[in-house]
C-alpha cells in the first residue's frame, strides 16, 4: 500500500509516519520528494529505522516494483508541494491529512481518506518564507549550537514557525533538533548513528527554517552578522578545536574510533 | 544610612539614568559603583562620564580592566564559542571607541573599596573575573568574604542580583603534626583549639546590573542598603531599553546585542559553572 502523507507546516507528517513505521514487522519505503540537498525527514527516519529504503524522488518504476513486492510506501509531501501529484494519478493510494482542528478550512480534509489530528499550524502560507543549508562537515560547540537555537526559536532572525536541523555535534554524536511554535518547548533527539571521531564527518547534517521575514543569509535588515548562516558559522568548531576534542574522545572511547 | 549600589552598567546610558532617577527617590546617602562601567553597550564614554559627574566611589569591572590591559581571560569568561566570537567584537568595537581621558580613568580604578564593614569588588575580592554565584561552594563564598576583613561583601558580575547570608560563619583550620621521633612517647598528633565561631553574620550581596540585566527582563536592577538595619532591597527599574537597542545598532555593533538585551538576556557572558575558581 502506497500511503500519500500530507498537512500543514509542522503539523507532525514524520512524526506520524515513525510511527507507523515502528508498526511495520518488515522493511518500508519512505519517500521524500522536495528535500533537495537538506534531507532531514529522510535522515531522521534512515537514522531510526535503517532497514527502511529512502526515495528523495518518485521513481515511478522502482516504486511500483516495491509495491507488486508488498512493501508498504510513505510519501511524505512538504507543505509546499502541490498536493495533486501527477504520479499518484495512476497508483492507487491512500491519502492520510495531518490537520488541527484550527487549520481545518484549509481543504486538506478534502483531499485525504483519512483526517489524523495534528499540531496547529499558524503559518500563512501565502508568505511562508522556507531558509535551508546543508551543513554537512561541520561540527558544532554544543554551547554555542544551545544559544543560537534558542535566539532562532525565540525571533532573534525572524518569525520563525518551524525549525527543524540535524547537526554533528563535538562529542561525535548527531541531534536532530525540532521546533514547532504551536507546541511548547523544543525537542532535542540524539540519533543512534556511530560517533564520528576522526577527521570531519562525512555524513549529512543540514538546517531548514520555515516562518516570515527570516534573516537567513546576506545582508539581513541589521546587517551580515545578524542573519541566521552568519551565527551558524560562529558555532562551528575549527580544524584545530576539532582534532582536539578528537584527540580527547580516542581516549575515552577507544572502542567506537571510526 | 541608605547606600545605593549598582554594578555593570556596560555602557547603557539610558539604564544608568534611569536608575539614578529611581535613587534620587529613595533617600540615599551615597552611592558606590562595582564596576563594569563599559563594553557590549553604546554609550562608554557617556557612562563614565556621569559617573566621573557625579563622584561616585567605583571600583574596578573586568571589561574596564580588558579595556586597560587587554583581552586575557580565563576560561570563565565565555560559555561557548560564540559567546567568545561576541565578546571579542564587543571589545574591539569599545577598545576603539572609548577616549583616552576615558581609559585612563578606568586605568586607575581600584579594585576593593571598603566602608567601615562593607567591602565593595566587582567579582570577587580574589579576581574582577571571578564570579560569585548563589551556589558556589559555601567555603569558597565565605573565604572571599572574610578574607576583605568585612562583614558584607558587594558584588556585582554575575549580572543576576541575590543576597546570601552565611550563617554561624567560622573558617576551622586543622592541622595534623607528623609523630616526631625523638619524643620519647609519640602520640596522638595534637589539634590546634578549632577557632572560634564568628559571632557576626557574613553577608554576600550581589547588586545585579544596570545595563545589561540576565534575569529575563530588560530592567535595570541596583541595591539599596540601610546600614543601621542591614536590610537589603533589591531594586528593578524599567526604562526605554528601546533606545539603548537602537543605539546598539546605529553604532555598529553586532544587532543580536539589541535583540538580546530586549530579552533580558546576557549579551555574550553567563556565569553557570558554581564550581569554577578563576585562574585570571
Amino acid at each position: 500500500m502506497l500511503t500519500v502523507v500530507a498537512g500543514p507546516c509542522g503539523a507532525g507528517k514524520t512524526t506520524w509516519i515513525l510511527q507507523e513505521l515502528a508498526q511495520e514487522p518488515t522493511s518500508a519505503v519512505y519517500v521524500t520528494p522536495g528535500a533537495g540537498s537538506v534531507p532531514i525527514d529522510a535522515t531522521l527516519v534512515a537514522a531510526k529505522f535503517p532497514q527502511v529504503e529512502i526515495f528523495h524522488q518518485q521513481s515511478e518504476t522502482e516504486l511500483l516494483q516495491r509495491l507488486t513486492a508488498g512493501i508498504p510506501i510513505y510519501l511524505e509531501l512538504g507543505f509546499q508541494l502541490e498536493i495533486d501529484v501527477p504520479f499518484l494519478k495512476t497508483i492507487p493510494h491512500r491519502r492520510v491529512a495531518l490537520v488541527a482542528e484550527e487549520n481545518q478550512d484549509a481543504g486538506w480534509q478534502r483531499w485525504a481518506d483519512e483526517v489524523i489530528l495534528g499540531n496547529r499550524s499558524t503559518l500563512n502560507p501565502l508568505l511562508a518564507q522556507l531558509w535551508r543549508a546543508p551543513l554537512s562537515g561541520q561540527v558544532f560547540d554544543p554551547p554555542s549550537l544551545d544559544t543560537f537555537w534558542q535566539e532562532l526559536v525565540q525571533g532573534a532572525y525572524g518569525e520563525v514557525h518551524r525549525a527543524k536541523g540535524i547537526f554533528d555535534l563535538a562529542d561525535g554524536q548527531a541531534f536532530h533538533f525540532d521546533f514547532v511554535n504551536s507546541l511548547l518547548g523544543r525537542a532535542y533527539t540524539e540519533l543512534k548513528l556511530p560517533r564520528w571521531v576522526q577527521g570531519r564527518p562525512n555524513r549529512f547534517s543540514g538546517i531548514e527554517v520555515v516562518g516570515h521575514g527570516l534573516h537567513g543569509d546576506g545582508d539581513g535588515p541589521l546587517g551580515r552578522s545578524s542573519t541566521i548562516a552568519a551565527t551558524l558559522k560562529d558555532c562551528y568548531l575549527s580544524d584545530s578545536l576539532l582534532a582536539a576534542h578528537q584527540a580527547a574522545l580516542k581516549d575515552t572511547l577507544p572502542q567506537e574510533v571510526t | 544610612m541608605n547606600i545605593a549600589v549598582l554594578s555593570c552598567i556596560h555602557s547603557n546610558l539610558e539604564a544608568l539614568n534611569a536608575v539614578l532617577r529611581d535613587i534620587d527617590q529613595q533617600s540615599v546617602d551615597q552611592i558606590y559603583c562595582l564596576g563594569d562601567l563599559v563594553g557590549y553597550g553604546p554609550h562608554p564614554n557617556e557612562v563614565v562620564a556621569r559617573i566621573r559627574e557625579l563622584d561616585i566611589p567605583t571600583c574596578q569591572g573586568c571589561w574596564d580592566e580588558d579595556i586597560v590591559d587587554g583581552l586575557n581571560a580565563c576560561d570563565c569568561s565565555y560559555p561557548s564559542l560564540l559567546a567568545e566570537t561576541r565578546g571579542h567584537l564587543a571589545h574591539e568595537w569599545t577598545n576603539q571607541a572609548v577616549t583616552s581621558e576615558t581609559r585612563n580613568y578606568l586605568a586607575e580604578l581600584p579594585l576593593t573599596l571598603q566602608q567601615d564593614n562593607l567591602c565593595f569588588v566587582h567579582g570577587s575580592p580574589h579576581s574582577q573575573h571571578e564570579y560569585l554565584l548563589p551556589d558556589t561552594s559555601a567555603f569558597i563564598a565565605l573565604e572571599r568574604v572574610m578574607s576583605t576583613g568585612a562583614d558584607t561583601l558587594f558584588c556585582g558580575h554575575t549580572h543576576v542580583p541575590y543576597v546570601r547570608n552565611l550563617e554561624n560563619s567560622a573558617l576551622t583550620l586543622k592541622v595534623v603534626h607528623p609523630p616526631t621521633p625523638s619524643l620519647p612517647h609519640p602520640s596522638t598528633p595534637s589539634l590546634p583549639h578549632p577557632s572560634t565561631p564568628l559571632p557576626t553574620l557574613k553577608r554576600i550581596i550581589n547588586a545585579g546590573s544596570v545595563g545589561e540585566p540576565r534575569h529575563g527582563r530588560p530592567n535595570a536592577t541596583y541595591v539599596v542598603y540601610n546600614t543601621d538595619t542591614q536590610q537589603v532591597e533589591l531594586r528593578e527599574v524599567e526604562y526605554d531599553y528601546a533606545k539603548t537597542c537602537a543605539a546598539i545598532v546605529e553604532k555598529g555593533l553586532p544587532a543580536i546585542f539589541a535583540w538580546r538585551l530586549a530579552q533580558g538576556l546576557e549579551y555574550a557572558e553567563k556565569a553557570d559553572d558554581p564550581t569554577h575558581v578563576c585562574e585570571r
